[in-house]
């Protein structure tokens, strides 16, 4: 073909960029997570297992995993089935489905830190819109939908609403308290992400060929439901599964709105990892502890990639 | 049967409608915010836009500015007060430097290689190959510690390399590049060889040209990414208000619920905030399909 040594110099830059910075780093993780190093000492000792045995005993590292493996399992399913809903109910819109496509798109855009700032302001007890919007509802069909007194086995006396009015308007500080700052989070992280799945399955959906819903019909599967379990979702099937790795990586990583909102608190249950990393690494200068979290974090994602690729293999042909 | 179409139509109207209310939400919140005067705020009233009075500032006046240059409109002041308490413009520049930086650079490094292994035969192309699909692995934010570590070490932490060298290598870069490469037919390049060519030459005067569309998905994808970044910034700049990006400008403009006015502070904040949103809405479809991108993966 060509006998020149051209293709060298086309790959070295990659091939030295990616050990420096990609894979030299894995190994510093790992080595460092081995030793009582912290930045600016001049030496350290070797001391095995004893980060990662505190990352498993001691209550604040318990406490992160707790928080990450909430927020991982709250808003990965519940985006990506947001996502579906949405992109099916966009599809079969006869028209104005492009406003709303570039509507919720728009959080996936937009400065994550800049709207977690206002999020802060919208839930927030007396400046914001929310709790403004439920305090003038008391008493009311507000009262009645989010109050949840539609429900049979809600006394309408004791909901959370009825009770938070009867307190003088004591509606939750929705970022600052214990029982509701996580599930904040978790909100913030859907609202965020559920329009990326959403254009993500808007594409998989147009790779459906129409013949096939015509063949369920004739087959008996006349109601919209039947054609979604017989066609649609085991069509989409490559697509779901991309879309769930990814945002299983993504919502591993959430950093922003902990670091901004709640700082990991109130009494850590919105520790997350990345945050944990940061805290404890660099604002507290416990390099050794943060490459131990580095190096469970980093195997986390590696798992899951591998799972998905497994299953890429096995299963999803059709 | 009209009619019931009519029916089914109107309630997803309702649903989306609901669900994009919700989403707009804290959009409506920030420019609010940023246009409305203090008491406006705090007794959450006035609307969109408040009742936009002339009047006299307090917190401009203690600055040290006369009565008289602190007497204007909310949204006008607020927007003015942002721009004299921060240096926004340094922000955005900043945000610029990084950004473009490093999607240059790692289209310098990602389109040679992934010509290489899409269109050269050489020993240790599949070992490259997979290297890079091993390296697509690892999340850059998950090794940030020990980056961190290394350019500390380096004596890196607070400048411009280090916001940029960890994003260098685009190894996703490298894999999309090297996925359209593969669909060029060889034709061109031999004939481009016939024409006495080097391979240099061929990179960049006949493979870029055609990969331009690819390329700019790809722009888009880095740039929003990195313009949006706040983790990186965070762990490297620790207090050099010269080599601030948006994010963490935004950062400093918050000051907590407890800060004085949240007026210039919304208005500071939108500021930053909107180039990218303004971008998006004016070429949205090529925005979606840059951010998605990572859907071909």
């Amino acid at each position: 073909m060509h006998n020149s040594k051209a293709h060298l110099w086309f790959i070295a830059p990659a091939i030295i960029l990616m050990i420096i910075i990609l894979i030299f780093p894995l190994f510093l993780a790992g080595g460092i997570s081995f030793t009582d190093y912290n930045l600016g000492n001049k030496t350290f000792e070797w001391i095995g297992l004893e980060n990662y045995d505190k990352m498993f005993n001691r209550k604040t590292y318990v406490k992160m995993i707790w928080a990450t493996a909430t927020y991982v399992i709250v808003v990965v399913p519940i985006s990506v089935i947001l996502g579906l809903c949405a992109a099916m109910l966009l599809n079969s819109l006869r028209f104005g489905a492009d406003i709303y496509k570039t509507i919720f798109f728009l959080p996936v855009m937009a400065t994550l830190l800049a709207m977690a700032i206002a999020w802060e302001f919208t839930l927030h007890p007396t400046l914001g819109i929310v709790n403004n919007f439920l305090a003038n509802g008391c008493g009311g069909a507000r009262e009645f939908i989010f109050g949840f007194h539609w429900l049979p086995w809600v006394d309408s006396e004791q909901s959370w609403y009825a009770v938070a009015c009867a307190n003088n308007m004591d509606f939750p500080y929705w970022l600052k308290q214990k029982n509701t700052a996580i599930w904040t989070v978790c909100f913030i992280g859907i609202w965020q992400a559920f329009g990326f799945n959403m254009v993500l399955y808007l594409a998989g959906l147009t790779g459906i060929p129409r013949e096939l819903y015509q063949a369920a019909e004739m087959d008996g599967a006349k109601s919209t439901w039947e054609q979604f379990k017989l066609v649609t979702w085991p069509m989409l099937g490559p697509t779901t599964l991309f879309v769930v790795t990814i945002t299983t990586i993504r919502t591993f990583q959430v950093f922003d709105t902990i670091e901004i909102l709640t700082k990991g608190g109130p009494s850590k249950t919105t520790y997350v990892m990345m945050y944990a990393i940061f805290e404890k690494a660099i604002q507290q200068n416990l390099t050794s502890i943060g490459a131990a979290i580095t190096v469970v974090f980093i195997g986390f994602i590696l798992i899951l990639t591998f799972f998905q690729r497994y299953i890429i293999e096995k299963r999803v042909h059709y | 049967m009209e009619a019931k179409q009519y029916i089914g139509e109107g309630w997803k109207h309702a649903i989306l409608i609901v669900g994009a209310i919700v989403v707009l939400l804290p959009f409506y919140m920030m420019v609010s915010m940023s246009l409305k005067s203090q008491q406006e705020i705090q007794s959450i009233s006035g609307g969109l836009i408040g009742a936009q009075e002339t009047q006299t500032f307090p917190v401009c006046v203690k600055t040290g500015y006369s009565e008289e240059e602190c007497t204007m409109k909310p949204y006008k002041y607020n927007y003015w007060f942002a721009f004299e308490k921060a240096p926004i413009p340094r922000y955005l520049m900043n945000g610029v430097i990084v950004t473009l930086s490093i999607f240059i650079i790692q289209v310098l490094v990602a389109l040679p290689c992934a010509y290489a292994l899409a269109k050269l035969r050489f020993y240790g192309r599949e070992f490259v190959f997979s290297m890079v699909l091993f390296c697509l692995l690892i999340p850059v934010h998950g090794i940030a510690l020990p980056l961190y570590v290394m350019l500390a070490q380096a004596g890196l932490v607070d400048t411009y390399s280090a916001l940029i060298l960890p994003w260098t290598i685009s190894v996703f870069g490298i894999f999309l590049m090297r996925q359209f490469f593969m669909t060029v037919p060889d034709e061109l390049i031999d004939a481009a060889r016939m024409d006495g060519m080097g391979e240099y030459a061929i990179v960049w005067k006949v493979m870029l040209p055609t990969a331009i569309p690819a390329l700019l998905a790809f722009a888009i994808f880095s740039v929003v990414a990195h313009w949006n970044d706040y983790f990186w910034p965070r762990m490297v700049i620790t207090g050099n208000r010269d080599l601030f990006t948006p994010p963490l400008g935004i950062r400093e403009f918050r000051g907590g619920i407890d800060s004085d006015e949240f007026g210039p502070m919304m208005a500071s904040i939108v500021t930053v905030t909107v180039p990218l949103i303004v971008a998006f809405i004016i070429a949205q479809k090529r925005f979606i399909e840059g951010i998605t991108l990572t859907g071909m993966k």
